[in-house]
């Protein structure tokens, strides 16, 4: 072992992964008692969200889906699922929604401290129509006010202007509702300012995304992207979130130059659909990590926004470009532009299969999956896997069947690859 | 010298093995239950076989594991999933086979195959055991039979019965129902038949049904599930006496493609045990 003889600059690598738990530290210790500092709480959802709106009122956003996820992963949804099903949760019930109960029961003691309760709950549910239900019990257990944000599906490739009109006029409300929640006075500039900090990080995942298009791709876009989105997701609209993806996009890069992936040895490129397990996460990735699979585009990592098909912010049109964003969340889009996009991304990312990892107590992301495999692999002949669980109950993890799918198709795309199919 | 192989289909509720010869012909089979312990089952199945083809253990030169317990084969040289191998066993067997459908102890697959006998698609049933061999089991179990004597039981119906679910666990309080009602027990079994053909034709769909179809697995050996499954898709359905071992067959065609050592052997492609025993090792 070499002793270091002077200070080396540390990689943009190392840098963004330093920054990132940096930033996320600091996120959960604002929503702790000590580090609130009086400033409201409003709980959002991730898809469609309209944070920006809100931090102009320093209020600080909670997002129960992530909570769950990162339940999930800490493998303690299954308890709090229990404790839902306990109060009279059916088992049919979204895995996230009965996280989130179950953790409002145990006080909300989350992996990350103790979560603080809402003062304010905005449905914004054009990611799920789940959503609607999921804040109203909220609301119900903690007397707290609810906003209820109403999308309207996207039924054409771009929103009316009378749609985009209806979100518009619900913003202001919404400003006001925040003005008098808060007591900050609504600053038109402000909102602008934090916009342009959002658009700046949305350009950068962008091309952070593109990245993937590279033989080997530098990074797995759907197991690795997950953790890439997460200052996204969590922390839109702040200048710490921005200098993050300037930094994931010079280490991919750099990475690119390399030739460097997330595997060993690339060897089939795929396209996935749908949530990951988290409980299982990390057992999920192996059993396509040993085919050498590397996913190089994903419809989950584009949750909290579309970003890479042109939906941003906009600092000249805040509340309009806020609702056209909230329009534009991959499951509110109809079911045709849903195959559309999945087409794309396995021509543009040169995909050879789609991986549709489907979770039955996820409506909004399940609808249309059988739909999407039909079309694709009888209508043009795509490869097209189908695995089943969920996306935070372990119990609905069965490893053994997972594999033996996983394998016949990986075993048979390798055989016709050989057999020059 | 001659050349021997064998292949040996592990599944969750029995265990097959067969040994061919290097123009793969049968030469030997067992079956037995796969019980508590899958290496067990695996080693006894394996000499039995060997004792049935007449030959000694050491002279099977390579042998292919498939099914559930395939990673547990001791004796093993490689794995490959019971899809590709039920679908080269069909087409060795029927080499008109288009379209598989394979009705097992826990899992029921549909499996299409283009003209070189290449897997193109399949579909398996989800999670839950529903219209798979342990609804038979379970719908035996509750009439007091076994399971040999359902099939030509049902064949003996004579009134159609419609049985509104293929749920494993409820069709016990279903057949209860239809027997407190006096239904006769030709016609609940047919009822049970025919749900699960129903169920195995809405997986074949998804693949595509195209002829000629051949009817795998250890519920293929069931004459009132043959008659359920040609009546509603109005299509014959190959069934070989060896059906129940089609995918030793198809592990052994494997274990024969690796024993030549040609290039076109499916096993260069596949992760190799180690691998696999690394990636089943859990959560981390």
């Amino acid at each position: 072992m070499m002793a270091a003889t002077q200070p080396v600059a540390p990689s943009a690598e190392d840098a963004g992964k330093a920054l990132q738990k940096q930033l996320l530290a600091e996120y959960y210790h604002s929503l702790s008692d000590e580090g609130r500092n009086g400033r409201k709480v409003a709980y959002l959802f991730v898809p469609g969200n309209v944070v920006e709106l809100t931090q102009c009122f320093d209020m600080l956003p909670v997002y129960p889906e992530i909570n769950a996820l990162q339940c999930g992963i800490k493998k303690v949804a299954g308890d709090n699922i229990l404790r839902a099903e306990n109060l009279g949760y059916s088992s049919d019930v979204c895995g996230y929604v009965k996280n989130d109960i179950g953790l409002m029961l145990a006080d909300r003691q989350s992996p990350f401290g103790q979560l603080p309760k809402p003062d304010l709950l905005v449905c914004n549910f054009s990611g799920c129509n789940t959503f609607v239900k999921w804040f109203e019990a909220l609301a119900h257990f903690y007397g707290a006010e609810l906003f209820v944000l109403d999308v309207p599906y996207l039924r054409e490739r771009s929103p009316s202007k009378a749609d985009v009109d209806y979100v518009t006029a619900q913003l202001e409300e919404l400003a006001a509702v925040c003005e008098r929640i808060t007591g900050v006075p609504f600053d038109r500039q402000r909102l602008r300012g934090v916009l342009g900090q959002s658009v700046e990080a949305e350009r950068r995942w962008v091309e952070v995304l593109h990245t993937a298009k590279a033989h080997p791709s530098p990074f797995d876009a759907y197991f690795e992207a997950v953790f890439y989105m997460a200052p996204l997701n969590i922390l839109r609209g702040t200048e710490g979130c921005a200098e993050y993806y300037r930094l994931l996009l010079e280490d991919l890069r750099s990475r690119v130059h390399e030739g460097r992936g997330p595997i060993p040895e690339e060897k089939f490129r795929v396209v996935i659909e749908g949530p990951p397990p988290w409980p299982h996460f990390r057992s999920f990735w192996e059993l396509f990590k040993r085919w050498g699979v590397c996913s190089v585009a994903s419809t989950y990592s584009k949750v909290g926004g579309l970003f890479d098909q042109g939906i941003f912010h906009d600092p000249s049109r805040p509340f309009e470009s806020i609702a056209e964003y909230a329009m534009n969340s991959y499951t509110n889009w109809n079911l045709g532009l849903r195959l559309d996009l999945l087409r794309r991304y396995l021509k543009e990312y040169e995909a050879d299969a789609l991986v549709i990892h489907s979770v039955k107590s996820c409506r909004s992301f399940s609808v249309g999956q059988a739909d999407f495999r039909d079309a694709l692999t009888r209508g043009e002949g795509i490869p097209t896997l189908m695995v089943e669980s969920d996306l935070a109950d372990p119990r609905y993890y069965s490893e053994a069947q997972l594999k033996n799918r996983i394998d016949a198709f990986f075993e048979s795309l390798a055989h016709r690859r050989l057999v020059g199919g | 010298m001659t050349l021997y192989v064998a292949g040996a289909d592990v599944g969750s509720t029995t265990a097959k093995v067969v040994v061919l010869d290097a123009t793969g012909q049968v030469l030997g089979t067992s079956l037995g239950p796969t019980g508590a312990s899958i290496v067990e089952a695996a080693q006894r199945e394996f000499q039995e076989a060997v004792k049935a083809a007449g030959i000694d253990e050491h002279e099977v030169e390579f042998v292919v594991g498939t099914g559930y317990g395939r990673f547990k084969i001791p004796f093993g040289d490689a794995q490959i999933t019971e899809i590709s191998c039920h679908a080269r066993g069909a087409v060795h067997l029927f080499p008109d086979t288009r379209t598989i459908v394979d009705i097992g102890g826990q899992d029921t697959k549909a499996i299409s195959v283009d003209e070189r006998g290449e897997v193109v698609d399949f579909s398996m049933n989800d999670k839950c055991a529903a219209g798979t061999g342990r609804f038979l089991e379970a719908a035996a179990v509750t009439l007091g039979l076994t399971l040999e004597e359902i099939g030509p039981l049902s064949i003996q119906s004579s009134h159609r019965l419609r049985m509104t679910n293929v749920c494993t666990v409820f069709v016990e309080s279903e057949i209860m129902a239809h027997m407190m009602k006096g239904e006769r027990v030709e016609d609940i079994l047919r009822g049970v038949h025919n749900a699960i053909a129903g169920r195995s034709i809405s997986l074949l769909r998804r693949v595509g049904i195209n002829p000629a179809v051949t009817f795998t697995g250890g519920v293929s050996r069931n004459a009132g599930m043959v008659r359920s499954l040609e009546e509603q898709l109005e299509l014959p359905v190959h069934v070989s006496p060896l059906s129940q071992h089609i995918g030793a067959i198809g592990a052994g065609l494997f274990a024969l493609d690796r024993a030549r050592g040609g290039a076109e052997t499916i096993r260069a492609a596949i992760p190799t045990a180690s691998h696999a025993g690394h990636a089943a090792g859990g959560d981390h």
